[in-house]
């Protein structure tokens, strides 16, 4: 008998990258700087503390989910204080500290750790959390109402709800470039267009986020606006300024492009994007609510697996 | 990065986040302004955002505060003078002619029996009133009032 040698066969990915989840959640929250950065210079301490209580309850959430359920901690991993972070950017500098806390409850606990932790939730926690803070607590959201005592050099009624409420006369004066340069009222992360956007290239160069679904996104919304407003452009506003408003950059680079919600497809992430940009438009058109981001890309979230059958061929046959 | 390393930075983020939040919060909690800037009222006809600097400031209207803080008519010190509209504009109970609150400068005797205007028609009254005479500004409900 001779010593046979034995090779120990696995399967692949045999050599690792170097990235981490931890990495990519803190690129991502690197990326978001500059638009948080610009609200908290916007709206000072109280924006401050919203932050600093969302990313802080967020990954005490995490740990205190991982102790009842006997799990090892996985806080380790960035991904609670990415979403802590995202809530805060999306919340008004207002926003009083138990709304905050709860916020971050729902996002982390009902968002994401009971369907498994990170890479199991169907829905973005940030928006499932936004979603179930609009619905029970609006007056807290209405940027028009928590904001009153802000004053700046511009208008500082909030762009959708005028667009909304009193149509496209009432933003006649507002500056599209301006708007992006973040001269507008809003969450304290999602006013400051120029900054998303460039956070947004950040993580395409880095890889982090998939530009298919940032681009079929904005995408979806411009094309949608420009057939409202070819339609009707007394009563509906042009492309540019819902590009530039509410929630949408910040949906386009930092929400819609939430891994484990999201395709990974090519033709699958156009149609993903593409329908939550549609939608919000139809929202913020036809719909109820000012802004349509939250609720057209927790719909888009529905859609995933079933846009997800659309696969590559694959390479062989049976036979 | 090591695991061990990872989890340092989280709770180390746990507890520095937490203590910034706080004492933001408590330490320096947000003080409405002494001259309001917006005033935001809240209607079961729908909401209405009232522009309060863009009608007294230079830059805006230049109104005299004595246009719509009327009462009293005269004041001998404008600051002190100058009420809430809501202080005396306020709905009343059934057979009551004037609110509480008129109590703490007149003597009951004093009062007439003159009913006030509750808030609502109060700012009606003064708003559509005021824009018809100036001819501008939103006299239509749907122009101020969310619907």
């Amino acid at each position: 008998m001779f010593e046979q040698k034995k090779f120990t066969v696995s399967h692949a990915p045999f050599w690792h990258v170097g990235s981490s989840v931890s990495t990519r959640s803190y690129n991502i929250i690197f990326a978001a700087l500059p638009a948080v950065l610009f609200g908290v210079f916007t709206y000072g301490i109280p924006a401050v503390g919203v932050i600093a209580l969302s990313v802080s309850s967020a990954i005490t959430w995490e740990i205190a989910f991982n102790k009842v359920a006997k799990r090892p901690p996985c806080i380790g991993d960035g991904n609670a204080a990415m979403i802590g972070l995202l809530l805060a950017m999306l919340l008004p500098a207002t926003a009083p500290w138990w709304l905050v806390i709860t916020g971050t409850f729902v996002a982390v606990i009902i968002g994401k750790q009971i369907y498994g932790g990170i890479g199991a939730n169907p829905f973005n926690p940030v928006l499932v959390s936004l979603a179930i803070l609009t619905l029970s607590w609006k007056n807290f959201l209405d940027f028009n109402e928590v904001l009153v005592n802000y004053d700046f050099s511009y208008p500082m009624a909030y762009p959708l709800a005028s667009l909304k409420h009193f149509g496209v006369f009432a933003i006649s004066n507002l500056k599209p470039a301006a708007l992006l340069m973040g001269q507008q009222s809003g969450g304290i992360g999602a006013i400051f267009g120029l900054g998303l956007i460039l956070g947004g290239i950040y993580l395409i160069i880095r890889g982090y986020i998939r530009w298919e679904i940032s681009i079929s996104f904005l995408a979806g919304v411009w094309i949608t606006a420009l057939l409202f407003n070819m339609a009707d452009p007394a009563h509906y506003a042009g492309p540019v300024f819902h590009l530039v408003t509410g929630y949408t950059l910040i949906g386009a680079f930092f929400l819609a492009t939430e891994d484990s919600s999201s395709p990974v497809n090519f033709i699958p992430m156009l149609i993903y994007g593409a329908s939550a940009g549609v939608l919000t438009v139809l929202i913020r058109n036809i719909g109820a609510f000012a802004d349509g981001v939250v609720f057209a890309i927790l719909i888009a979230n529905l859609i995933n697996p079933l846009v997800d059958k659309i696969r590559p061929k694959a390479l062989g046959k049976v036979i | 990065m090591t695991p061990k390393r990872e989890l340092q930075i989280a709770f180390g983020l746990i507890i520095i986040l937490l203590l910034v939040g706080v004492i933001s919060y408590a330490a320096f909690p947000a003080k409405p302004p002494e001259v309001p800037i917006r005033m935001y009222y809240k209607s079961v006809a729908g909401n209405a955002m009232f522009d309060h600097k863009t009608h007294f400031a230079e830059s805006g209207y230049a109104l005299d505060c004595t246009q719509c803080h009327h009462h009293p008519p005269y004041p001998e010190n404008l600051d002190d003078a100058i009420l809430k509209c809501g202080y005396c504009h306020k709905a009343l109970a059934k057979g009551q002619n004037y609110p509480d609150s008129c109590l703490d400068c007149h003597d009951e005797a004093d009062l007439e029996d003159s009913k006030i205007a509750k808030k609502s028609d109060a700012f009606h009254s003064q708003c559509i009133g005021c824009h018809k005479e100036a001819g501008s500004g939103p006299t239509d409900c749907n122009a101020c009032h969310v619907l």
